[in-house]
């Protein structure tokens, strides 16, 4: 048997990176606990641990050591295409962001925004943005000092972008964005007129869980390494390998917590697939936002809102609900689960007018970062951009700008891999079909895994090891393109 | 002004507590939340977490800085929080030091597969599947111990872990007392006949079950900003930061035991809940030893959760909950089977009495293990022996015998003991509340806890780790630790001729 050897540098880095990694999994339980099992009061305490946690890793990660490491290691040379060239690029890149920013600032941030969505939490309840609004100025003026500290950037906001989209600039966000806000704004002004065939409830909260765990497990979750959970705003995590964590907001009301439930699924089913060899290195993770996004769109709209899935399903969502839908046929429930209505809140946008509440968030927290838009302007600015772009009035800042809480931990350039997500997810949804045959007769079967098994082998397993660019050219052979995009909601929504 | 220096111990101390929290959530989502196939990463992260925790203390700086602050310990009041921050601090210092960080990482690694490992094995009912991570917890003990200079008895370093200046030949010494008082009181008990019992046995909802303990908890003090309630098989209390304390219980479809189990937690829970807000954030703020800890739990759930006085409150609620089952069972009855005393096979449903019994003989066989007397594969035989000697009974397989608790899964060893020491100073620190505020019957009567609560906050909980527990007993009780008030409790209580 031959042992493959690894240089003792390599070793080394890869010791400091699973530190690194197990410290990130501990925040993100920190994180995740704190949004869905702990009790109110330890909000203090808590952002003091993470802000600690914080501090600890970054200034572990950015100590001379790790750069000496990279360095000795560019020196004797590596094949770029092998796993190891992937992590020390990935870490270099990583490293050289890092290094840029003070342990303390580091710290601050997540002091600031453990504290802040503890302040949103309340606001958004109350409708009050004036009690938000000190810590949302405290987070653009973190985001500030954070920027300064890339002071060669073109864009200021280019900063914030390219840490959650690598190599993304703000000038292709502008044209991609440019591109789609027109072509979004006809195709809502179209539909306006849409007879609007809303399906009332009510759907007993326990069959809306039954019905989502029935998605879930022929998707294929499993409850050796899978949770699911409420909480107002859901979410996935993967605090460490085999350890995924969906949530879900389930009302009774309507249905939206199914597709909130797949598109989380997405994101899980993601990190799950990573290759497990890449586990506690920065390989072991999603390449970025965006392509994360495309997977949880993918499998909430493509997957979840096409004809194929609900021939499978719609018979058993029926049975758990003959009341409500027991005479609503399957045309009719398609449509009115994918139908175009300019509403108040981003999270449940269909698949046409969610684009322009993004391009609203990525205008105005540019404007907001640069000073062009004041703090205390804020609620006028978003209503008056809600009015021009949807045509919808907003009663209150809960329904308004207090509705995300990404700004409140200082989630500012994050915004947009949404709508690019939505981009990229049809794609590389595209590709899939070209290989995979007819998807949705498999669909119509509850057929999911030969899909799975595609997004596993062309994306999944390969971690962070491309970079977003260059995994999307490896699936597609193109650059990110917004015309198929449009191609698909022209023909979906002709 | 404060001194710098000392400012500069706090923040270092803050960054310590910080990391030892977030391991404290990592252990609690790992016994309550993770998916089981989460475990091995897990296990990761706590071992680098907390092997953080160590190294961020143990280094030079912060020993110089206590050198360098010793004339302002001297210089201030003992019990100023100045003073007692900085002898606490050196103290762990002293210990930690002695700890190779890497051993830490093991130790913590050790236990959390451990855990992992325990939960299956015992619902199978396989010792052999613990058995290596029991073998593997054994071997870093004795490393551990190996850090120390040669003690009286190996189990003395294990000892202080839990129960600080405690030394084995004590506990053996109240223990001896204990066994000389209890095993003739036992069958005192078994020979003036059998209590019914047979009532609490039944089909118990268990939403019903946590709407009552809830109410019950309630009463007491709990509120939903500060506290929450979970379900584990085994029940626990951990607090991950300040103003967030998290129970956990059992809530079985076919019995009440819950009910014991969740004043239990409560008992551990309120101590840290009641620890001086000022200490947070510094390695003060916690009880000062599970000996102390298993007092107040023992308390809440003994002393105030199986009086007459309480049900005379909470019996008519719990008989509306489950009217079908208690309907036709009076209060005096229900006293009685819940104070029943028999001897039986697993410890967490032992009576007040033979609880102690089990206690004495965990800690006779850890030593065993310790001193290398009888070996891990022998452990299941000579526990059933021993549970036939000393309460007479015959356990059917390991399940409900070796493997019934996770503490020597997780590397516990030295913990047991403070159970029943926790009994014997319950009772000695509930004499003195009575001889402040009188008695409580009236009080629990009318569902009123308040008074207690408030008055083991003032002399006790806010005192977190000041002093050490000796002192602390001596303060809170005006004695040391002692066990005649405890005996004299359970033969008022629970003799014959007293039901």
């Amino acid at each position: 048997m031959t042992v493959a050897t690894e240089s003792p540098q390599l070793e080394r880095l890869k010791a400091v990176l699973s530190e690194i990694a197990d410290l990130s999994h501990a925040q993100q339980i920190l994180a995740w606990d704190a949004r869905v099992s702990m009790p109110r009061a330890g909000a203090k305490a808590r952002a003091d641990v993470a802000s600690t946690l914080t501090q600890l890793a970054h200034g572990r990660f950015v100590s001379d050591e790790v750069g000496t490491l990279l360095a000795e290691l560019d020196a004797a040379g590596h094949d770029p295409e092998s796993v190891e060239g992937a992590l020390i690029r990935v870490t270099r890149r990583d490293w050289e962001r890092a290094s840029r920013i003070p342990s303390e600032l580091a710290g601050e941030l997540v002091q600031a925004s453990g504290v802040a969505v503890a302040a949103w939490d309340k606001a958004k309840a109350a409708s009050d943005f004036e009690s938000f609004k000190p810590h949302l100025e405290r987070q653009l003026e973190l985001k500030r000092r954070y920027i300064e500290c890339f002071p060669e950037t073109d864009d200021f906001y280019d900063v914030l972008l390219d840490e959650y989209e690598e190599g993304m600039t703000t000038a292709q966000v502008e044209a991609i964005f440019g591109r789609l806000k027109g072509e979004l704004v006809q195709l809502v002004d179209r539909h306006r007129g849409d007879p609007v065939e809303d399906i009332p409830g009510p759907f007993a909260v326990e069959r809306q869980r039954e019905a989502g765990q029935r998605v879930l497990d022929a998707f294929g979750y499993d409850p050796e390494s899978w949770r699911l959970d409420e909480t107002p705003h859901p979410f996935a995590a993967k605090p460490g390998a085999g350890d995924i964590r969906l949530t879900t907001h389930t009302d009774q009301r309507d249905l939206t917590s199914l597709f909130s439930t797949m598109h989380e699924f997405g994101h899980g089913v993601y990190e799950f697939d990573v290759d497990p060899s890449f586990a506690r290195t920065p390989l072991g993770r999603g390449t970025s936002s965006a392509i994360h996004e495309s997977q949880s769109r993918t499998w909430e709209n493509l997957v979840g809102r096409s004809r194929g899935f609900w021939q499978w399903f719609y018979p058993q969502l029926q049975a758990l609900f003959p009341d409500s839908l027991g005479g609503v046929d399957q045309v009719s429930f398609v449509r009115s689960v994918s139908a175009v209505r300019p509403g108040l809140i981003r999270g449940d946008a269909d698949e046409v007018t969610y684009g322009l509440h993004i391009i609203l968030r990525f205008e105005l927290e540019r404007e907001l970062l640069a000073g062009t838009v004041a703090v205390s302007d804020l609620p006028e600015v978003w209503n008056a951009r809600m009015n021009e772009f949807l045509g919808v009035d907003v009663p209150d800042d809960a329904h308004g700008v207090l509705q995300d809480m990404h700004w409140s931990v200082g989630l500012f350039g994050y915004f947009p891999t949404y709508q690019l997500g939505n981009v990229i997810s049809v794609q590389i949804w595209d590709r899939a079909r070209a290989e995979l045959g007819d998807l949705e007769e498999q669909f119509s079967r509850g057929e999911f895994a030969p899909l799975r098994e595609w997004l596993h082998e062309q994306i999944y397993r390969h971690g962070s090891r491309y970079a977003p660019s260059e995994l999307l050219r490896r699936v597609t052979g193109s650059g990110i393109d917004p015309e198929p995009y449009l191609k698909y909601l022209h023909a979906k929504f002709a | 002004m404060t001194d710098p220096k000392f400012a500069q111990l706090r923040e270092r101390l803050a960054e310590t507590q910080d990391l030892t929290k977030a391991a404290t959530l990592l252990f609690w989502d790992q016994r309550v939340m993770m998916p089981p196939g989460g475990s091995a990463a897990r296990a990761e992260a706590i071992a680098t977490v907390t092997r953080l925790a160590q190294e961020r203390f143990v280094t030079d700086d912060i020993g110089r800085l206590l050198e360098d602050l010793r004339s302002l310990e001297k210089g201030s009041d003992y019990d100023s929080f100045e003073a007692s921050l900085i002898r606490v601090t050196r103290r762990d210092y002293e210990k930690a030091t002695r700890v190779p960080p890497e051993l830490v990482g093991e130790i913590n690694r050790a236990s959390a597969l451990g855990l992992s490992a325990w939960g299956p094995a015992r619902e199978e009912s396989n010792f052999e599947a613990l058995r290596p991570y029991l073998e593997k917890n054994l071997e870093l003990r004795h490393r551990y111990i190996e850090c120390f200079d040669p003690p009286d008895e190996m189990y003395d370093v294990l000892l202080d872990n839990f129960e600080p200046n405690m030394r084995t030949a004590e506990v053996r010494e109240i223990f001896d007392r204990l066994k000389e008082e209890l095993v003739p009181l036992i069958s005192e008990i078994a020979e003036a006949g059998e209590i019914d019992d047979s009532f609490l046995q039944g089909e118990f909802d268990q939403d019903a079950q946590r709407a009552f303990s809830l109410d019950v908890l309630r009463r007491f003090g709990y509120t939903e900003d500060e506290w929450r309630l979970d379900q584990t098989p085994h029940p626990f209390m951990t607090t991950p930061g300040h103003g967030d304390i998290r129970l956990t219980t059992n809530f079985r479809p076919d019995d009440l035991s819950s009910l014991f189990a969740t004043m239990h937690e409560f008992g551990h829970g309120v101590y840290e809940w009641g620890v001086d807000e000022s200490l947070a954030g510094t390695p003060l703020a916690s009880g000062v030893s599970l000996g102390l800890h298993e007092s107040q739990s023992r308390t809440w759930e003994n002393l105030v959760g199986r009086s007459r006085s309480f049900w005379r409150y909470f019996y008519p609620r719990l008989q509306e909950t489950f009217r079908s089952q208690l309907g036709s069972v009076d209060e005096e009855a229900f006293y009685r089977a819940v104070n029943k005393v028999q001897p039986s096979l697993i410890r967490i449903d032992a009576d007040e009495v033979t609880y102690n019994m089990h206690i004495i003989l965990r800690f006779e066989l850890e030593q065993d293990l310790i001193e290398g007397r009888i070996t891990a594969a022998n452990l299941p035989e000579a526990w059933n022996t021993k549970m036939h000697e000393y309460l007479g009974v015959d356990v059917p397989d390991d399940a409900r015998g070796v493997l019934q608790d996770m503490h020597w899964a997780a590397g516990g060893f030295g913990y047991f003991p403070t159970y029943s020491l926790g009994n014997v100073i319950s009772v000695q620190i509930w004499e003195r509340t009575k001889e402040d505020l009188g008695d409580f019957d009236e009080r629990f009567e009318r569902g009123e806890f308040g008074e207690l609560r408030e008055w083991l906050r003032e002399h006790l909980y806010r005192l977190g780790r000041k002093f050490t527990p000796q002192e602390t007993i001596q303060r809170v009780t005006g004695s040391p630790i002692d066990a005649k008030p405890y005996v004299r409790y359970l033969r008022a209580k629970l003799a014959p001729q007293a039901v």
